[in-house]
């Protein structure tokens, strides 16, 4: 062996090789992807399918008018390998959603990872962004100087708004639910299904593979904010409020009424079995199975492509009844999608100024299925511009609940929603359990 | 993909073996200049430190790095001794995974090798065998994934007295009972879910032991038929013993592999309705970003697997033994 190595040029080999892996160290110690480049720009983003589209069909005149191209990357991991890359300190994207744990946000904002959306703008550019768009998802309330919710730290914004969602929506076919909107949660639980030739008064579907529970807690999160008050709810995302307090408690037995064998169509095992995309299905079948379902705007585009059924004309929704507390009338529950600058380039920055201009949001509008973050834009879509209004004359827009909480006690709220839809007299047990993963995940130990 | 990461791919693909060869070559020549005694002792250290050296930064780092996050909190900042462990053995939904895990090694190891044993010695009398072996084994090339994914359908549920869209509740429809929720219901999930798991790894329990079987010399089955033994007999007194080592090698991986169950329940429930086994526990954490919490587990479930690497290992040496 060592004589046949030794006849090859040996010499010559061993010294390529150095050149080599002298490359090799060099190359692989100072990856920059590029620098701060004015004719680049890297996007991760978690969409895909129509979202995706409606997301290309943004950029396509920015790309074209400014010749930035722009290198995206649908990456539903996205959070989590930002985080790893700030702890490992390699390359991050240079726009991405930010994160929406508020614990990260504050540890990424002071370890310089998010770039402040004041600066992406200038001074004129980000004080026409806050005049455009809705106040709930820019405003900290009370005029508090820190929101992670919505991605506000030591007053300045790190999280750009371009799409928000309403949630809390009852919707219904219109040949078969033929009376008027209930004024009240009880009015709404009074309704005789029959009357209307349904099974049941309400639909659901509470599966989502790994995310499942998420629907559900929609459901509960509209009724605590219109129960017991947006301080209540805001209270109780960070962690001060337990779970087993009088109000939260109330509001899973709000919850419970809602997916009662007597009231859910199929009972509790349809609405955990059933995915949250087919859970309205059974309201555009013969005889119908229930009346409603509580859902997002997003849902349109479902019914319509599992039923082809068309909004406005087939199917419409009215907005979510009083729990007979007049003063939380005004809060609505929304949810928004955000980016964020990770590296501080010409060309980043050209791209985050142009994602927050009316015709930039225009377009995701035209495409549909989603509201813009700016307050005046139109929509082709009656449901759409209806739900627009909605947010308009929002008091409060609140975020989703469990999207806000550490991920671990996200995932034991979803849980527990489903564990008591399953068994309502484990309700005790599951607030406290709760309370024991809320004293532990919103510590940093 | 921009031109430093084709650079750097290059350079990892060619250049590392490359640079492997350039060091046996400069090496072997310094080498050659010592002398002999010198030789022999220094050539073997020489061949096995790249090896070694690849293990001790890819593996034995890794490994001690983790032990040591077990020790601290989760922004690595400070030392909180045994706290990680503590919640591990004191915490509710922790308990619940190390229960169903248990419950994982118990039925799944037990299941997967006792059918696969059943089958390699039934499949072995008939005629049509290489037929039915591929149909057990069919399942084993398919990712978790997608097996979990085929048995989400399997299990579906759709209301009573509607049509039944998921096979099993269509199967015991035809005796007029009532659908079940097979991942929902708790008496009902984790068996669901470990029969996924078993439907996965038959087939390879079944062809490991097969070849053992096939190598049992068939004098020895004729001499215990002349002794008198029953069929029934030779299966228990004689094929069984003789199987034994390659029964314990395929039923320690496939302890190990019930320890490492992940994909099945993370795709199917996500440990809802108290599913969760050890590691979708220390996925969990990690998503929720509890380094420290994720590394004990990882430490546990560790010391849970080391002994069973053992036995394994001393098997395999005494298998090479006997050859």
């Amino acid at each position: 062996m060592a004589e046949v190595l030794a006849r090859l040029s040996s010499r010559a080999i061993a010294g390529g090789l150095g050149v080599l892996l002298l490359l090799a160290c060099s190359s692989g110690g100072g990856t920059s992807g590029g620098g701060a480049s004015s004719t680049d720009v890297t996007v991760w983003t978690a969409w895909g399918g129509d979202e995706l589209k409606a997301f290309k069909d943004v950029l396509a005149p920015f790309q074209s008018s400014t010749g930035i191209k722009v290198h995206l990357t649908t990456n539903r991991d996205s959070t989590n390998q930002i985080a790893n890359g700030i702890a490992a300190g390699t390359d991050l994207p240079d726009i991405a959603p930010g994160p929406t744990d508020p614990i990260q946000v504050k540890s990424w904002v002071s370890k310089g990872a998010l770039k402040s959306i004041e600066t992406a703008l200038g001074s004129d550019a980000f004080k026409a962004y806050i005049d455009s768009t809705y106040p709930a998802l820019t405003a900290a309330p009370g005029g508090a100087s820190d929101d992670p919710y919505i991605g506000i730290v030591g007053g300045k914004h790190y999280e750009l708004m371009v799409k928000t969602q309403v949630k809390g929506l009852f919707w219904y076919n219109k040949k078969v639910f033929t009376g008027t909107a209930p004024k009240s949660f009880d009015e709404l639980l009074a309704l005789n299904p029959s009357q209307f030739g349904a099974q049941k008064i309400f639909c659901a579907g509470f599966e989502s593979g790994a995310a499942s529970g998420w629907p559900a807690s929609d459901q509960i999160d509209n009724i605590i904010m219109r129960q017991s008050g947006d301080q209540v709810y805001i209270n109780w995302i960070q962690g001060k409020q337990k779970f087993s307090s009088a109000e939260i408690k109330l509001g899973y037995q709000t919850f419970l009424k809602e997916v009662s064998a007597q009231n859910v169509y199929g009972g509790s095992n349809t609405a955990l079995s059933t995915n949250f995309g087919k859970a309205g299905d059974p309201m555009f079948n013969t005889p119908p199975g229930c009346l409603f379902l509580e859902q997002a705007t997003f849902i349109a585009n479902f019914f319509h492509q599992n039923k082809g059924v068309t909004a406005g004309t087939d199917f419409d929704f009215f907005a979510h009844p009083s729990m007979g507390k007049s003063q939380y009338d005004g809060n609505v529950n929304g949810f928004y999608d955000n980016f964020a600058m990770y590296n501080d380039t010409p060309a980043a920055r050209k791209l985050m100024q142009y994602m927050a201009t009316k015709d930039a949001q225009q377009i995701w509008a035209n495409d549909g299925g989603t509201l813009g973050a700016i307050k005046d834009l139109t929509y082709k879509d009656p449901i759409f511009q209806r739900a627009a209004d909605i947010a308009k004359g929002a008091k409060n827009l609140l975020v989703t609940a469990g999207d806000f909480m550490p991920s671990d006690m996200q995932k034991a709220f979803w849980q527990s929603l489903l564990n008591v839809t399953r068994d309502p007299g484990s309700l005790d047990k599951e607030l406290a359990h709760l309370d024991q993963v809320q004293a532990a995940a919103y510590t940093s130990s | 993909m921009g031109i430093d990461q084709v650079i750097t791919s290059v350079i990892a693909v060619v250049g590392v073996p490359l640079a492997l060869l350039g060091y046996i070559i400069v090496g072997e020549q310094v080498i050659e200049r010592l002398s002999d005694s010198v030789q022999s002792w220094i050539r073997p250290y020489f061949w096995a430190l790249p090896a070694v050296g690849f293990a001790t930064i890819f593996m034995v780092y890794p490994l001690l790095r983790t032990v040591v996050i077990s020790f601290r909190n989760s922004e690595d900042t400070d030392w909180i001794g045994l706290a990680n462990y503590k919640y591990f053995f004191t915490f509710p939904d922790t308990l619940t995974s190390l229960r169903n895990s248990l419950l994982w090694l118990v039925f799944y190891t037990f299941f997967a090798v006792f059918l696969g044993l059943i089958i390699a010695i039934l499949l072995d009398r008939v005629r049509y065998e290489s037929l039915a072996k591929i149909a057990i084994f069919l399942p084993v090339p398919i990712s978790a994934v997608a097996a979990s994914i085929i048995w989400k359908f399997m299990f579906d549920y759709q209301p009573p007295g509607t049509p039944q869209t998921g096979t099993l509740n269509a199967l015991i429809g035809l005796f007029g009972r009532d659908p079940v929720a097979w991942l929902v219901n708790s008496t009902t999930n984790n068996a669901a879910l470990i029969f996924v798991g078993i439907w996965t790894a038959v087939g390879f329990c079944m062809v490991i032991i097969s070849a053992s079987l096939k190598a049992i010399s068939s004098e020895v089955l004729e001499a215990a038929r002349i002794d008198g033994a029953n069929e029934f007999q030779i299966v228990r007194l004689v094929v069984t013993p003789l199987l034994w080592p390659t029964i314990t090698v395929v039923g320690t991986t496939m302890l190990i592999n019930s320890l490492k169950t992940f994909d099945i329940v993370y795709v199917m429930t996500n440990g809802a309705y108290d599913t969760d086994v050890i590691a979708t526990q220390m996925f969990s954490q990690l998503q929720h970003a509890h380094y420290g919490r994720a590394a004990a587990v990882g430490v546990v479930l560790f010391i849970a697997i080391v002994p069973l690497l053992i036995v394994n290992i001393r098997r395999f040496q005494q298998q090479e033994e006997q050859r």
